[in-house]
Order: C-alpha cells, then sequence, then structure tokens
C-alpha cells in the first residue's frame, strides 16, 4: 500500500476522478459566461478583451452545453475510475502527516466510484433534453431553461458526486458524514429544482427536514463516539470497540448513526420522505436517489457495523444483529405491502427501493450472525465474503434497471405523465420497443431469470443461507435446530419477492393490456439522450444476468478489500 | 449446467468456441423477425424484398450450417473422435450433498461434440437450410398467408434454435430445456391457420400428447439427478461414476432410462402416443417438413442414441437387455400398424405422416438392437475387471458399432428424403392448389365456408332420410323440452351416424345454430340454417375441393418433372430399393433384429415386424407415387396442374441428390457412426473405392449364409411383392400427348404392363371392417377421446372447481389481506413532515429497546 499526503506526489493520479469533477464544476461555471466582454485599463482607452460575461455567443448559450458537458465529466471521472482496474489497483492511503488515515483509494472505494459517476452520468445525460420550461416563457428554440439555470443543476449533480466518492473513501467517521453531507445537501435542492411545481417544492421541502432530522441524530451519535473513545479513525474505533464496545455510550452512539444512515438507505421507517421526494423530483433524480444515494447509504453501514463495531468484537452474535434484523423485516415488508398499492409509478418505484433496502439490510444482518470462534473463522470469512458481494453486485446492477425504469417514466414526463399508472398505458402500442424495456426492467427488479436482478438477489440468499449454514459446514451434522435463524430472512426475502412479482406486473399490464390514455396516442416525444441512456441501462441490465461472473469477481475484490480491513 | 470435472478429454478448439453461435444466431433473428414484421408489416421492402423474413432467417440458417460444417470438419480432423466442450458458466453455487456438506455446482453451457451430435447437427441444420428456402417459395407465394409469414419465420427460427440446441448442448438438463422450447415451437407451427378450428386442435393435440411423454421424461431425470449428482454428460456417462451407480442401484437407473424413453415415444410419435403427429398436418407443408422429417421426430431418436453410453457400459452388463427389448417392440409394433394406416389414406401428406411413423420406428427398432448388443455382448477391450484382455473384443466391437450405426445411418437417409418428400409433396398441393384457383375463380371469403361440414352432411342425412328438420328435431329433443342443447345435439349426430363429434368440436355447429345466441337450439333456428344450407348446395356453391387428396391428382408426372423425380427418389429411398439411400441402413436394421433374435427368441416379434413392414413401405410409397404422378389426371384441376417456382426446386434438387448418394455415404463408413474413439470417418477400408466394396461384398455376398439369405428376402419383400402389388392397383399411362422425361419411362411401362396383365379388383378388401378400421386409424384415437371424456375430464371438472375455490380463494384473499393492508400501511405516509419526524423518533427508540435487550 501506497501512502502520500493531501496534494503530495500522486495525490492527483489517485484522486483523478474527484479532481476532474472539480475542473468540471469550474468548467460549468465559467464556460456558458463566456462572451466578448472587455475590460478597459483605468485610466486609459485601451480595452483588453477579457470574454468573462457580455454578450454571449450561440454556442455558449445553447441550453443543451451544460448537460453536454457534465455528462462529458461524468464520462470521463467514470472511465478514469474503471482504468485504474486496468494493470491493477494501485492501492493509496492518503493520510496527514501526523499519520492520520484520511482516505484510501482500492477496489471497495473504486467500484463505489463506479456506480456513482455511473449512475450519475447516465441521469445527466437523460437531463440534456428534459429540463423544461414550465412557467416561463422561455425565448430559446428548444424550450428549455437557459443554460445559467441548467448549469445549477448540474453544478449540483457533480456535488453530489463529490460528496459520494468522499463517503467511499473515507477512512475517518467524520470525513465519511461530511461527505455524506455534501452529497445530501445537493439532493435536496436537485428534488426541489422544479421550483415551478408544488410537488417538487413540497418534497424537497419534507425530504430537507427529515434529512436534517436524521443527519442530527447522526451527527450526535458521532459526538457521542468521539466523546468515548477520542477519535474517529475507524482503526482506532475498531479497537476501542473491541476493547469495551458493550458500554452503554457506544452503542447509543451506534443506534443513533443507524438512524442517520437508516434515512440514506430508507429503511423503515425512517423512509417516508422518500416516496414523497421521488415523486416530487424528475425522474432522473429519482433514480440517482434510489441508486447512489442508496449506495452510498449502505457504504455508511458496512463500515459503522461491519468495520466498526464488527461482529468480530463481540463474542459470538454482534450486538445489533436483533436491531437490524427487524428493520430489515419491517423495511421489506413494509416497502412491499406499500406499494401493491401505489398508483403513481414513481411512487411505486419508491417503495419498491424501501423493499430492496430490506433486502441489503437482510444481508448485512447475517453478517451479524456469523461465528468467529477459531475453528469457525474460515467458514465464516468465506460467508462473510459472499454476503459483501452479493450486497455489492446488488448495488451496481440496481443502477442498470432501477434507474433504467426512472429514465423510461422520465420520458413520459415530457408529455405531463409519468405520474400515474394509467398514462403508461397501451405504451405497447405506442412505442413497442420502450414498452419491452420497461418490462425487462420490472422483470429484471422482480428478480427473473436470467436478469441481472435475479443473479443479484440469487446471491444474496445464497450468501445468507451460507451464512446460516456455517456451523453445519463446520460440524458436518444437520439438524435443522442448527440451522441459523438468519435463514429466515432469506425465507422472507423469498416471500417478499413473490408478493412484488404482483405489482412489477401490474406495470406490464397496463402497458400491454390498456388502452392508452386520451391525448396519449402516438409515439412519445423524442429525446434522443435519453433513450440513449435507457439503451445503456437495457444493454448492462441483459449483460450482467447473463454474463454476471466478471462483475462478480470484481466485486468480490471489493468485497475482499472491505472484509480485509476488519 | 457444466462442470469441470469429468473423464472425457477437453479440447476447445476455435470451431467449439463459435460453435453456441450456432444455437444463437437464430435464437437472436427470432425476437428481429417478429419485431420488424410487427413495425414493417405489409410494407412492400418487407414483403417483397425480404419476403417478410424469410430472406432475414435465410442468411441465419446459412451461417449456422456453416458454423456447423466448421464444427464438424474440425471434429472429423481430430480423428478418432474427441470429445470437446467449450464452457460458458453462468454462477457457481452451493447445493446440498446428502445432508452433510455443500457442494459447489457450476450453472452453465457447454457445447458436447461427438459422432451422434455431429450426425444431427448436421442433418439439422442442413435440412432448416433447405426447408427454409422451401418456404420462402410456398409460404410467400400464397395469399392466404399474407402479412403473417413472419410469424412463421419467427417460429422457423425459433424451432431451428431449439433444435440445434437439443443436439449440441452438453447435458439432459439442457436437452430438456431444449426439448421444450421445441415443443412450443411445434404447438405454434402446427397451430399457424389457428383461426381453422381443426388446426387450433391438432396443435393443441400435438403439444398435449409430448407432454405425456415429457412428464415421464422429466421424473427420468430427476432420478437421474437423483443417482448421479448431475445431469452433465460427462458426469454421468463417465464409467467409474455408472459402475458406482450400478452397484447401488441398478435397478433405479433403467427406471429411469426407460422413463426417459417414454419422453422419446412422445416425441417421435411411437406407439401409444402417436395419435398427435397425422393431425400434424395441419400445419403448413414447410412445418410438415420440419417437425416430422428434420428435426422434432429426430429429437426422440437422439435420446435414446444419447442412452448408449448406460447400455455400453460394462459395469452395467445385462441388465437393461429388457429395456432395449422395449425399445424395440415398441419400434416393431409401430412400424406395421403405422404402415398398415398408410395403406388407405387419400391424403398425399398424411401417407407420408403415417410412412414417418413407420420410418421412425424402424430406426428405434435399430436402436433397440444395437442397445441390446451392446448391453450384452462384452464389446470392451478389456473385461469388467479391467486388466483382463477381452478375447472377442474385434468381432463384438464390430458387431455393436455397426448395428448402432445401421440406425442412426437410418436416421439420415430418412431425414433427407423425407425432408425431400414433405417439400415435393408441398410442391405438388401448392400447385393443385393454385390450378384450382385458376380454373374457378372464386374468393375464398364469400361467407359459405362459415358453414361448418357436419351441417352439411346433416343437411345431405335429412335430405337422403327424406326427414324434415322439424322430424328430426322431435327425434332428438330428448327430454321434450323444445330446445336441444349441445349435449343433445351431440348423441343425434352420433345416432344418425351422421358424425361422431368429442363435445369441444360442438361449439362451431351450436354457434352456426343458434341464431338468438341463448346457447339452445330451437325449430326455427333447425329449420332456418339447414334450408340455407340446402340452397346452397344446389346453387353449387358449396364445393370442397380438397388439394391434398391424391383422388384429385394423377398423371402429374409430365407436368412437374423435378418434383415427379424427387419423389420417385424418396420413394425408392424409404423403401430400400437397392444402391439408393435407405437402403443400405434398412438392410442393416432388419439383419441386426435377426441377428439379435437368433440370440434372444423374444425379438422374433421386432425382427418379423421389420420384415412384414418392409413389404409394406414399398406398397404404399408405391401407391402414394403411382397415384399421384402415373396414370390420367383426376378431374380436370389435374390436368392443368404448371410446373413450381425456383425456390421449391432448389432444395428438391440437393435433396434428391443426397439420396441417391447413399452409397457413397455408406461407403465412407457411415455405418460406422457410433460413440466409439476407435472408429472415425474411413478409417478402416482404405478410402472411398474400398469402402464401396467393402459395403457391396458385406451386403450382397455375405459370408455367412443367414444374413445372406435374410438380405434377399427382404429385397424381394421390400422391392418385388410390396411395390408389385401397388403397380398392379394404381397409376398407369400416362395420357395420349403427355411427353414425360425419359427416366420416368421404364417405371410408367412397368406400371402399365403389370397394371394391365395382373389388375385385380380389390374392392372387397377396400370395403372390409379391417380396411374401415385402419381408416379410422385402428379407432385408437377413439378410445382416446372416450378415456378422456369419461375419466379425464371428470377428474378435470372436480380440479377446476378446486382451483377456482381453494387455489384461487386461498390467493385471492392473500391477495385481498395485502391490499387492505397496503392501504392502513400507506395512510401512514400522511404527507406532513411532522408524522414523519414522529414515526423516525418512534424507530429510533425501538431501535434503542432492541441494542438494549440484547445488551441486558
Amino acid at each position: 500500500m501506497e501512502t502520500m499526503q493531501p496534494f503530495g506526489e500522486g495525490f492527483a493520479t489517485a484522486l483523478a476522478p474527484e479532481i476532474v469533477l472539480v475542473i468540471g464544476m469550474f468548467t460549468l461555471m465559467i464556460v456558458p459566461n463566456m462572451g466578448d466582454a472587455k475590460f478597459r485599463i483605468p485610466l486609459t482607452q485601451i480595452r483588453i478583451p477579457w470574454f468573462f460575461g457580455g454578450k454571449r455567443g450561440t454556442l455558449d448559450s445553447d441550453p443543451r452545453l451544460p448537460g453536454v458537458f457534465a455528462s462529458m465529466f461524468f464520462v470521463i471521472a467514470f472511465l478514469l475510475a474503471a482504468l485504474s482496474y486496468v494493470n491493477g489497483m494501485n492501492v493509496t492511503m492518503i493520510e496527514t502527516e501526523s499519520g492520520y488515515d484520511l482516505l484510501l483509494v482500492n477496489e471497495f472505494s473504486r467500484i463505489f466510484e463506479l456506480i456513482f459517476y455511473g449512475a450519475l452520468a447516465l441521469a445527466s445525460i437523460a437531463s440534456i433534453n428534459r429540463i423544461p420550461a414550465t412557467s416561463r416563457k422561455d425565448r430559446s428554440a428548444l424550450g428549455l431553461y437557459n443554460n445559467r439555470r441548467q448549469v445549477d443543476f448540474y453544478i449540483l449533480l457533480m456535488t453530489t458526486g463529490l460528496g459520494m466518492s468522499i463517503v467511499a473513501l473515507s477512512q475517518d467517521l467524520f470525513l465519511l458524514f461530511i461527505g455524506l453531507e455534501l452529497a445530501s445537501f445537493s439532493t435536496y435542492v436537485l428534488v426541489s429544482f422544479m421550483k415551478e411545481t408544488k410537488e417538487g417544492t413540497e418534497a424537497g421541502m419534507k425530504y430537507f427536514i427529515v434529512g436534517s432530522v436524521a443527519s442530527g441524530v447522526g451527527l450526535y451519535g458521532l459526538s457521542l463516539l468521539y466523546l468515548w473513545s477520542g477519535s474517529l479513525q475507524f482503526t482506532e474505533l475498531t479497537l476501542a470497540f473491541a476493547e469495551n464496545g458493550m458500554e452503554p455510550l457506544p452503542l447509543i452512539a451506534l443506534g443513533m448513526l443507524l438512524v442517520g444512515f437508516g434515512f440514506k438507505v430508507s429503511a423503515a421507517p425512517f423512509h417516508f420522505a422518500a416516496p414523497d421526494a421521488y415523486a416530487g423530483a424528475t425522474s432522473p433524480v429519482a433514480g440517482v436517489l434510489a441508486t447512489a444515494s442508496k449506495a452510498m447509504g449502505v457504504i455508511g453501514l458496512l463500515r459503522i457495523l461491519l468495520v466498526v463495531a464488527s461482529p468480530e468484537a463481540t463474542d459470538g452474535a454482534a450486538v445489533w444483529l436483533i436491531a437490524l434484523a427487524v428493520l430489515s423485516v419491517v423495511t421489506m415488508t413494509w416497502g412491499n405491502l406499500a406499494a401493491l398499492g401505489s398508483t403513481n409509478p414513481k411512487r411505486m418505484l419508491a417503495y419498491s427501493s424501501v423493499a430492496h433496502a430490506g433486502y441489503m439490510l437482510a444481508a448485512i444482518t447475517a453478517i451479524g450472525a456469523l461465528n468467529w470462534e477459531p475453528e469457525h473463522i474460515n467458514a465464516s470469512n468465506d460467508a462473510a465474503l459472499a454476503v459483501v458481494t452479493a450486497l455489492i453486485f446488488h448495488l451496481v446492477v440496481l443502477v442498470c434497471f432501477k434507474l433504467g425504469a426512472f429514465l423510461v417514466l422520465s420520458i413520459l414526463e415530457n408529455e405531463k405523465g409519468g405520474h400515474t399508472l394509467a398514462s403508461l398505458g397501451g405504451l405497447a402500442k405506442r412505442e413497442p420497443l420502450l414498452a419491452a424495456t420497461m418490462f425487462i426492467f420490472m422483470m429484471s427488479l422482480a428478480g427473473v431469470p436470467p436478469l441481472s436482478g435475479f443473479v443479484s438477489k440469487l446471491l444474496v440468499i445464497m450468501g445468507i443461507v451460507k451464512v446460516a449454514l456455517v456451523d453445519v459446514t463446520v460440524n458436518g451434522n444437520l439438524t435443522f435446530s442448527d440451522i441459523h435463524w438468519v435463514w429466515y430472512l432469506a425465507l422472507l426475502m423469498v416471500i417478499n419477492s413473490a408478493i412484488s412479482v404482483f405489482y412489477y406486473l401490474r406495470v406490464g399490464l397496463v402497458m400491454f393490456f390498456h388502452e392508452p390514455e386520451a391525448g396519449r396516442e402516438g409515439p412519445l416525444p423524442a429525446g434522443r439522450s435519453v433513450r440513449f441512456a435507457i439503451l445503456a441501462c437495457l444493454l448492462t441490465t441483459l449483460y450482467f444476468g447473463v454474463g454476471a461472473g466478471q462483475l462478480i469477481s470484481l466485486c468480490e475484490s471489493a468485497a475482499n478489500a472491505l472484509v480485509g480491513a476488519w | 449446467m457444466a462442470s469441470s470435472t469429468g473423464s472425457s478429454v477437453i479440447i476447445d478448439s476455435t470451431a467449439a468456441q463459435y460453435a453456441p453461435l450456432i444455437i444463437l444466431l437464430p435464437m437472436l433473428a427470432f425476437p428481429v423477425i417478429l419485431l420488424f414484421g410487427k413495425l414493417y408489416n405489409g410494407e412492400k421492402f418487407w414483403k417483397q424484398t425480404l419476403k417478410e423474413g424469410g430472406l432475414i432467417a435465410l442468411p441465419v440458417m446459412g451461417a449456422s450450417l456453416l458454423l456447423a460444417l466448421w464444427l464438424i470438419s474440425d471434429f472429423i480432423g481430430a480423428y478418432g473422435g474427441v470429445q470437446k466442450l467449450s464452457d460458458w458458466t453462468w454462477f457457481t453455487s452451493s447445493i446440498w450433498e446428502s445432508g452433510v456438506a455443500t457442494k459447489e455446482v457450476s450453472f452453465g453451457f457447454g457445447i458436447h461434440v461427438d459422432h451422434i451430435t455431429v450426425l444431427l447437427l448436421f442433418v439439422a441444420s442442413f435440412l432448416c437450410l433447405l426447408i427454409n428456402t422451401f418456404a420462402v417459395g410456398y409460404m410467400n407465394t400464397d395469399p392466404i398467408n399474407d402479412n403473417r409469414n413472419h410469424r412463421f419465420y419467427a417460429e422457423f427460427v425459433l424451432f431451428c434454435s431449439g433444435m440445434l440446441g437439443m443436439v449440441l448442448a452438453d447435458s439432459f438438463l439442457w436437452l430438456f430445456i431444449f426439448w421444450e422450447l421445441m415443443g412450443l415451437c411445434s404447438y405454434l407451427l402446427i397451430g399457424f391457420y389457428y383461426e381453422r378450428p381443426s388446426a387450433a386442435y391438432a396443435a393443441k393435440k400435438a403439444f398435449l400428447t409430448t407432454r405425456v411423454g415429457d412428464v415421464f421424461l422429466m421424473v427420468g431425470l430427476a432420478m437421474m439427478w437423483y443417482l448421479f449428482g448431475s445431469l452433465d454428460y460427462d458426469v454421468v456417462f463417465d464409467k467409474y461414476e455408472i459402475k458406482s451407480v450400478a452397484e447401488s442401484n441398478a435397478a433405479m437407473l433403467a427406471w429411469s432410462l426407460g422413463l426417459m424413453f417414454i419422453g422419446a415415444v412422445g416425441k417421435s410419435a411411437q406407439f401409444p402416443l402417436h395419435v398427435w403427429l397425422p393431425d400434424a398436418m395441419e400445419g403448413p407443408t414447410p412445418v410438415s417438413a420440419l417437425i416430422h422429417a428434420a428435426t422434432m421426430v429426430n429429437a426422440g431418436l437422439y435420446l435414446v442414441a444419447r442412452m448408449f453410453p448406460f447400455f455400453g457400459a460394462e459395469a452395467l452388463h445385462g441388465e437393461l437387455a429388457d429395456l432395449a427389448f422395449i425399445i424395440a417392440a415398441i419400434g416393431g409394433t409401430t412400424a406395421v400398424m403405422a404402415a398398415a394406416i398408410a395403406f388407405v389414406q387419400n391424403d398425399l401428406k398424411k401417407v407420408l405422416a403415417y410412412s414417418t411413423m413407420s420410418q421412425l420406428a424402424y430406426i428405434f427398432t435399430g436402436l433397440g438392437a444395437a442397445l441390446y448388443l451392446a448391453n450384452t455382448l462384452h464389446w470392451h477391450e478389456y473385461l469388467a475387471d479391467g486388466t483382463t484382455k477381452n478375447p472377442d473384443y474385434y468381432v463384438n466391437h464390430a458387431i455393436v458399432i455397426v448395428a448402432f450405426g445401421a440406425a442412426l445411418f437410418h436416421l439420415f437417409n430418412h431425414a433427407m428424403a423425407k425432408g425431400m418428400l414433405f417439400m415435393a409433396s408441398g410442391a405438388v398441393i401448392h400447385e393443385v392448389h393454385h390450378a384450382h384457383h385458376h380454373l374457378h375463380h372464386h374468393d375464398h371469403d364469400d361467407g359459405h365456408h362459415d358453414t361448418p361440414k357436419e351441417l352439411v352432411m346433416l343437411a345431405d342425412y335429412l335430405e337422403a332420410n327424406g326427414q324434415t328438420a322439424f322430424e328430426f328435431f322431435a327425434s332428438i329433443d330428448l327430454d321434450g323440452s323444445g330446445e336441444i342443447d349441445t349435449y343433445e345435439f351431440q348423441t343425434a349426430l352420433k345416432k344418425a351416424d351422421v358424425v361422431d363429434l368429442p363435445p369441444w368440436e360442438m361449439a362451431p355447429l351450436m354457434k352456426a345454430l343458434d341464431l338468438d345466441g341463448n346457447g339452445s337450439i330451437n325449430v326455427p333456428e333447425l329449420d332456418l340454417t339447414l334450408g340455407r344450407i340446402r340452397n346452397e348446395i344446389e346453387e353449387g356453391h358449396h364445393d370442397e375441393f380438397d388439394a391434398q387428396s391424391m383422388d384429385n391428382m394423377g398423371g402429374l408426372a409430365s407436368k412437374m418433372p423435378l418434383t415427379a423425380t424427387a419423389m420417385l427418389v424418396g420413394s425408392l429411398s424409404i423403401m430400400g430399393f437397392p444402391l439408393i439411400g435407405g437402403f443400405w441402413s434398412k438392410e442393416g436394421i432388419i439383419a441386426n433384429t435377426w441377428r439379435v433374435a437368433l440370440e434372444d427368441p423374444r425379438f422374433m416379434y421386432p425382427a418379423l415386424c421389420v420384415l412384414l413392414g418392409a413389404g409394406m413401405t414399398g406398397f404404399y410409397m408405391s401407391r402414394m407415387w403411382l397415384k399421384t404422378f402415373a396414370g390420367s389426371p383426376k378431374g380436370e384441376v389435374a390436368a392443368h396442374v404448371g410446373p413450381t417456382n425456383t425456390w421449391i426446386k432448389t432444395p428438391l434438387f440437393i435433396l434428391t441428390f443426397f439420396s441417391l448418394a447413399g452409397i457413397l455415404f455408406a461407403s465412407m463408413g457411415f455405418t460406422h457412426w457410433a460413440p466409439d474413439i476407435e472408429y472415425g470417418l474411413m478409417s478402416d477400408h482404405g478410402g472411398l473405392w474400398g469402402g464401396f466394396l467393402y459395403e457391396m461384398e458385406h451386403v450382397f455376398a455375405n459370408e455367412k449364409a443367414f444374413f445372406f439369405i435374410l438380405t434377399y428376402v427382404a429385397l424381394f419383400i421390400g422391392a418385388v411383392v410390396g411395390p408389385g402389388l401397388a403397380l398392379s392397383l394404381y397409376g398407369g399411362a400416362l395420357d395420349e400427348g403427355e411427353e414425360a422425361k425419359p427416366w420416368f419411362t421404364p417405371v410408367l411401362a412397368l406400371n402399365a404392363a403389370v397394371k394391365g396383365r395382373y389388375h385385380w379388383d380389390n374392392s372387397p378388401f377396400a370395403q372390409s371392417g379391417f380396411a374401415t378400421a385402419l381408416s379410422n386409424r385402428l379407432y385408437i384415437d377413439h378410445y382416446y377421446d372416450m378415456a378422456m371424456l369419461k375419466i379425464v375430464a371428470a377428474f378435470s371438472f372436480k380440479s377446476a372447481e378446486a382451483d377456482s375455490k381453494v387455489i384461487d380463494g386461498t390467493i385471492k384473499t392473500i391477495e385481498r389481506t395485502s391490499q387492505q393492508l397496503s392501504t392502513k400501511l400507506r395512510a401512514l405516509t400522511t404527507g406532513s413532515a411532522r408524522d414523519y419526524i414522529l414515526m423516525a423518533a418512534v424507530g429510533t427508540l425501538t431501535l434503542f429497546a432492541l441494542i438494549w435487550g440484547v445488551m441486558a
């Protein structure tokens, strides 16, 4: 492992994707403001052109420009992150002069960077043609907001990305929280970006209030932890927990942090603002919330539960085991049941994303149930690896099909639809390809083979079962009572998946068998960039289902990097 | 599934790496054609340039064939037949293994290539391409198919993909998956003209009948999984695995194979699951060719051939002999039964359908004999202990290999010849149909086709008996209610001997009669409808021209020379006429069955059956050709038939060559076509010429007296007695002024001479009860229907009730409860941020309580 200090030698290489984003933000601020402005040297008549301000050209006042630029920077950041895999991962620790760990670049953080940038790139590509002027009489030919307002949107997307990657990189709980807040605040604004609509503003406001409360509780937990151990370094905290983690203070802190991250992954009952937010935000933003933002919360949970309050630290089962198990069961059941009755597809997807959060929590719960006695340690390590791999795989493929589903809705939004299931009616007649694509996304969400959603669900279930069977594997004799009860979580997952098929299929039913609503006949509004993004989602959904092997091994290396740090 | 363990040699050649494309290309063409067909339906470019998808399918099937040929040449080049696998792993999973530990199993797909694969692969990919070519000429020139051919081509390529996948797959599980894919496609294709009730019925019949076999197949596969813990070929065919299973549970393995054989019986239309095949002729002719010759029926044979390693295993010596006998006996029974029914068929395609059944039965008999030999002879290089040299190795080995090869070679010959015969019959029907259209410029959609033919028959019956509609009505209204329902009407039709229909076919009749739509018929309705029908008959509107009936043909040899030639060659090949295609393999099958009969007296039954069947084949094939092509045209339509188009002619021409070239393949050592690494192509007897001499000597001058006599007896029965009878009864010289190609002259002259001299009156025969029974398919379908009605229908009503009340009830309850819960839960989302925070606070406290509880 290489170590370096901030802005030291090699810093730019290690954090190249993040630096690209920062450059991107400045570019976005400058380029749309370029004009023919001249600067007069005081007391003279000499005017020096300095290009900032003044009358703008046609190119840099094009409302599509910020979107194109932002997409470009996201794609570059994505490629740079992917590039680091090519010649073997260069694991780099960035620390202060006094040896205080700050950021760690390894397989784990890289794969999350890929998730974040991938999701944001797709969202920004999909938004290029679709932030319309609703209340203003826009004079530009394309009917878009003028590009200064567009810039705000994309800069916020970039700060979101930056905050998220800090969460993935951080080796310090405080730094992690800062990243989390950076990303969160940007999303609050993004949700209410459509300030002309009532829903957008209201949703953003609610999301902000509930989110702040959750953050506040989390931050309070953080301060309690600091009070207790005197450090927020993961390494230090882990040691402290191993020594005397059963004291009240750290446990209270743990509970509070769970609330903070629970809101981010939208676990019940902290999820209430999520359906409102998803419904109020534009669909690409909702897609980012459901995928990248959720992945960020999962990182927090993984760090706090598996690294800090690691199950090894305590004898046998982890302290948080029961709490998290209950949380996961409530979350998945609540999500699925609530989704059953939703007639707004965006809310339905929001609840489905709550249910998915439940599945992920179940996976994390399983790790807490592992037995870390010396003779079990090998089997336990294997099982833990399998579960974390499944979790990461799930987060990656979620970007493909959940974001894809939101993007399909986003096309509908262009004709003021997408808020009712009925607006999807007859989509198969209007745009057969799009309907088929949406159906594939739904099937993948439901976990139908051979789509990637099936593989991810299968991996999670197999991981949980593997954990439940560790004792059996080690001792070699099977009685039913030897199987750990986390097995029931897997069973519940299966039952819940069965319930979920109902509402996923209903989308197909409406698209293929219902007639279009009045006034919605004929093809949907064009939007080449959205369709391109949807195509990318579709291809990856299919590819990661059929050719899951490569991605699994990638996730495995990421899981290894995390589990190795225990 | 594929796992990396196993004993077979794995060579991952370039060709094998590309082999999955053989399956994938047609599979991908399926959605493409379907989609484009939907999008561009009716547009000129799509219709004329792309032939509604036919010319998308064509290059795809061509590419599949090229890749297949590459794989085959690569395999043959490896000389000595090594199994190659190219594995693709989807994911790896842990499974339970006998309750103790978990074991890793990879899920994925692999390619398995051996001699059987290669043969079937060539047959399937080659014929699929030719049938595709034929279909372009056949389907796209018939207005009835306009704007829906894309459905045909899409289903066609999916079907091909299923067959190719089944052949190439490396495990019984994948075999089963592709097997079912084919089953689905055959259902769709047979029911292509789904607006005809008969086609819809035939499709359902084919699907359900084969499904009966498939259930057994599935149980057999489950048993095999239980025994071996895997269905991969390289695991289950591993001789050590077989040995350990044979020691612990040989009987169960025999049962498993037996159940799998039932699946093959269904798929290959053998007695007693043969009933679907003749009805399946409702599909368009290319479909008949595809299903009956090239692919689907061969799937069952392929499955049985795949079982060879079990029968050949030293560890199971003698254990499976009974099963081999059952296979041969079923084959023998079907061979004779189908041939007998073919005697009385007048529908050109139906003759071919029964001929297919009969010939497949031959192959089953041959396989049964070969498997019997493999199971009872010590034919491995070492004896069971693995160290002692087997003294009879060379002799026994050759016997087994040749027997197995003969059966597979017959599969090859039959597929080529029957594919051609179906296509040629399609050409004939197509042209007769066109001629009919040409002569009677009438429009098919002028309404009278709505009248079910049964009602016409009823009207005829009443006319003949002088009954009025009212009298008839009074006689059938059993309960005197003034209304007759379906049941009464059905009984009445049966009693009056008009027609005996199963209740589910009564619906169209009832619909035609039930003018007010109240579900029953009264006197005015019956009177009105029958009156209308009678008027139609009198006006001569109602003409039922059957383009498939041989009674409307005759003398076509001069009008469709290429088709007649193809049909002649195909018929001769099926008959086993010396030196042409099927001769080599048929003689082989007969000889091998008799060889076994010498050992085991039980085999006398299949042996006699195939010998008798040879003569019957000669008769019905000759009858078919003579009735169609020789003699004078029956009716004015047949006199106006013209030649067919190039798309249709091309495959006929190519296949004629393949059937004629039987001697070539025989010389190449095709009878040595068995899954054994010792025997490659032409490895034995010094090149083509050497092989030719060897085969000729072996067949015509066998040094063993028994086989020497047997050959000539079989030849006499099959090529002299059977055809001779047909020559004396049917056909005759062409009309004056009709010019036939010179190669027809000897046939037609012989026909004229024999018929002139030996013609006899076969009407006592044709009017006997036996002939009636034959034309009613020996009443087997009838009894199946009765059994369905009595047992299955009653059971089905009960279970439908249980389904709607118990199962649906439960699900509905769950659904309703969930929806109610959902409403309640969503009501919690009030929309007020205050409530959200309150809920979060409750959640936080719960979390604390739970953590506290654990800690305390």
